[in-house]
């Protein structure tokens, strides 16, 4: 089930969350924008691809919702252009169920996630948040999700005004996770990711660092939670 | 399609047996009456054709000695005399078989020489030459030879004189010659009888064959082959039957393939109202609302929802109706499929408020990826979704036990599972364990559908500690030989 926001995306006072929805069906393109103006974000809709290139150089959107089937141009062609100009905007993708394939031609032709239609409000509402996390992530040297902030040129890690001490593995592991809101990470993806510094880790010390850090990031209102046999996913509480 | 109410009567269906009309019956009894009746007849005018000549020469046999006859009467003096001594005589008689009687007569009738009572048969001499005629002498049937010839020749005032010389003998060389004729003919007819039948029998099961081959080519035919049949023997006349007969397998494909399209059309189309109907709910579930309409809302979801999951399944089984025809079998590690199905499916779970847990093992088939990720979003489907909230759901891929050869995903929950006796029966379309939920009834037929298709089986099976469902599907060996293109069993 969809629920109102709990934290504000724009934790600075910045603009809102601008997305740009890429629907041909009048129906699906109200309800959808309406679903995510219910967060606070604002919403332009456009029913063709041949503008998106275009609008998206000339205005700072922090999303693109592109669906694949459009009059026109279609989803791929619209995505293309997009990239072809540099842009790395993220670029979440709708799909036909029946066309699983087009998930993986999405996800090379530079998408950064994808939704099977028909969807529910809360998945697309998550997706898109997380990828919008992401792209601010992205941008600066600060990692957020809700009262925790990541300075990693400082390297130094706050819950609200008060720094949060982390040990050298843990540090990477949190970082690792937060570089990754909003998606499954897996323990073998956690151990090839920071084995790099520090040498190889086993599953169990892996295990000892997350159970430290969850203790450490309730204070922010985050948990870990635990995916039996697979991995982690950070949110909120 | 509905049984009719008279083939509901009568199991064995409208063609049975003995209402049929058969061809080989009807060539046998085209050949076999005609034949019955012909040869015999056949057999008779070959006994009549070969005796008849076999009758004249005894008979002309006979009308020689009545020739003799003629030789032996003198005119002496105007007197007619015939002496024929004993020895003459015995001559005369002889004959192996038979009794011989012979008598010479003067124009007046008085008997010159022989057996007198000879002269009694056949009535007065005829100007005719010669001639036969049978007769009965001294109670026994007789054939006699009758000839007359001018022995007083004519002069003035007197007429010609016409002796005769009858001979007479039995029957019996007759009787053999006849007996003779008739073996032969008899022992002819037969043996051309058989030769006949035989022949025709054969020449008849020869000709069915084909048909027959054909018959049973066709039986052994799945629903899916519908494709023409082409054999180079099947005889000319029933090549319009073969013929007609793939014209309506090929327009039984069309068909076919057209109500398949319409229904991925039409789930397709739904979509797009589904997913509105479903934020549109779900938008107006957050809105303030009075109370009474909490409810009201939240079942006007469940529907959508379920009516989004049914839209769904009916698109991907025509999608997999078209793979299954159209790519080819490659091979896949359960282990990634489930893991590429974590990103979508933690998601879901966390959404629903159930434990989704991973034990994974490397485990290698073949077979479509499409449908493998189908099979197991369905399973998953199904086990969050009846689970309900605080469950527990598992997801195993690996060696199946006990042999560990074969491999195999499960999918485990803890929920209110299905009782045994009710097992078989969920595997049938339609039928939901939870009628106030989102199910559709589709999952678990498509999930069969889907293992048979891959070769191999599900099975319902007790969840953790016996309670909740386990949903296990075991695949064939790689190394056995897989089976593209069919159904194979049922499972």
């Amino acid at each position: 089930m969809i629920h109102r926001p709990k934290s504000p995306i724009a934790p600075f006072g910045v603009q809102p969350v601008r997305i740009l929805l890429v629907e041909d069906d009048p129906l699906l393109s109200d309800s959808t924008a309406r679903a995510l103006r219910s967060q606070g974000w604002v919403v332009d809709c456009t029913e063709r691809g041949e503008p998106v290139a275009v609008s998206v150089r000339q205005d700072p959107y922090d999303l693109l919702i592109l669906d694949v089937g459009l009059a026109g141009i279609d989803g791929f062609e619209t995505l293309r252009r997009v990239r072809a100009q540099g842009s790395d905007l993220p670029v979440l993708m709708l799909t036909a169920r029946d066309a699983i394939e087009d998930r993986v031609r999405g996800l090379e032709s530079g998408a950064d996630d994808y939704l099977v239609k028909p969807f529910a409000l809360s998945e697309l509402v998550a997706r898109s948040r997380a990828l919008v996390r992401r792209n601010q992530a992205r941008g600066g040297s600060v990692l957020s999700l809700g009262n925790l902030r990541m300075d990693l040129e400082a390297r130094r890690a706050y819950i609200g005004d008060q720094e949060l001490a982390l040990a050298g593995r843990e540090w990477s592991i949190l970082q690792f996770m937060l570089s990754r809101t909003g998606k499954i990470v897996a323990k073998e993806q956690i151990i090839a990711a920071i084995s790099n510094w520090d040498g190889t880790t086993s599953d169990n010390a892996i295990e000892v660092h997350v159970s430290r850090l969850r203790s450490k990031l309730e204070p922010a209102g985050l948990k870990i939670r635990t995916i039996r046999g697979f991995g982690y996913l950070l949110e909120e509480a | 399609m509905t049984a009719t109410v008279s083939s509901a009567r009568d199991p064995r269906g409208p063609l049975q047996a003995h209402a049929r009309p058969s061809i080989r019956r009807t060539l046998l009894l085209w050949l076999v009456v005609p034949l019955a009746l012909l040869v015999p007849c056949t057999a008779f005018v070959f006994y009549r054709l070969a005796l008849a000549p076999a009758l004249d020469s005894l008979d002309h046999a006979l009308d020689g000695t009545a020739l003799a006859l003629e030789r032996l009467v003198r005119l002496d003096d105007g007197a007619l005399t015939l002496v024929v001594s004993r020895e003459l005589d015995s001559a005369l008689r002889a004959d192996r078989f038979d009794e011989v009687h012979w008598v010479a007569l003067a124009p007046a009738g008085q008997v010159l020489a022989g057996d007198g009572a000879l002269a009694t048969l056949g009535g007065p001499p005829s100007p005719v030459d010669w001639r036969f005629f049978d007769a009965t002498y001294n109670d026994k049937p007789v054939r006699v030879a009758l000839h007359s010839w001018t022995c007083v020749p004519a002069s003035p005032g007197h007429d010609a004189g016409l002796c005769e010389a009858r001979v007479s003998e039995t029957l019996n060389k007759r009787h053999g010659v006849a007996q003779q004729v008739l073996a032969a003919a008899t022992s002819a007819m037969v043996v051309e009888a058989l030769v006949l039948a035989v022949l025709g029998w054969f020449a008849i099961a020869r000709s069915l064959k084909p048909v027959e081959s054909l018959s049973k080519d066709i039986e052994l035919r799945s629903p899916e082959h519908l494709g023409p049949v082409i054999r180079p023997d099947i005889p000319r006349e029933v090549a319009p039957l073969v013929s007609a007969l793939n014209g309506l397998f090929a327009r039984v494909v069309t068909a076919s393939a057209a109500e398949k399209a319409f229904i991925a059309d039409a789930a397709h189309q739904l979509r797009t109202p589904l997913t509105v109907l479903r934020t549109e709910t779900e938008l107006a579930l957050l809105e303030s609302h009075p109370p009474q309409l909490e409810e009201l809302l939240r079942r006007l979801h469940i529907a959508t929802t379920r009516a989004a999951r049914l839209a769904n399944q009916l698109l991907s089984q025509a999608r997999a109706e078209h793979d299954r025809h159209n790519s080819s079998m490659e091979r896949f590690d359960l282990k990634q499929i489930a893991s590429e199905a974590a990103e979508e499916w933690v998601a879901r779970s966390v959404d629903a408020g159930v434990d989704l847990g991973f034990e994974l093992e490397s485990a290698r088939v073949e077979g479509h990826g499409f449908l493998l990720r189908e099979m197991l979003a369905n399973l998953l489907d199904n086990a969050i979704n009846y689970a309900g909230n605080g469950a527990r759901v598992t997801i195993r891929t690996g060696p199946a036990p006990p042999g560990r050869t074969c491999a195999m995903l499960e999918v485990e929950d803890n929920g209110p599972g299905i009782p045994p006796e009710d097992r078989e029966r969920a595997f049938e379309r339609f039928q939901r364990g939870n009628a106030g939920g989102t199910g559709s009834g589709l999952g678990l037929s498509i999930v069969r559908d889907i293992a048979g298709h891959h070769g191999a089986t599900a099975e319902l099976l007790d969840g953790p500690g016996g309670v909740g469902l386990k949903v296990r599907i075991t695949f064939a060996p790689l190394d056995a030989p897989a089976r593209p293109g069919k159904s194979g069993a049922r499972s």
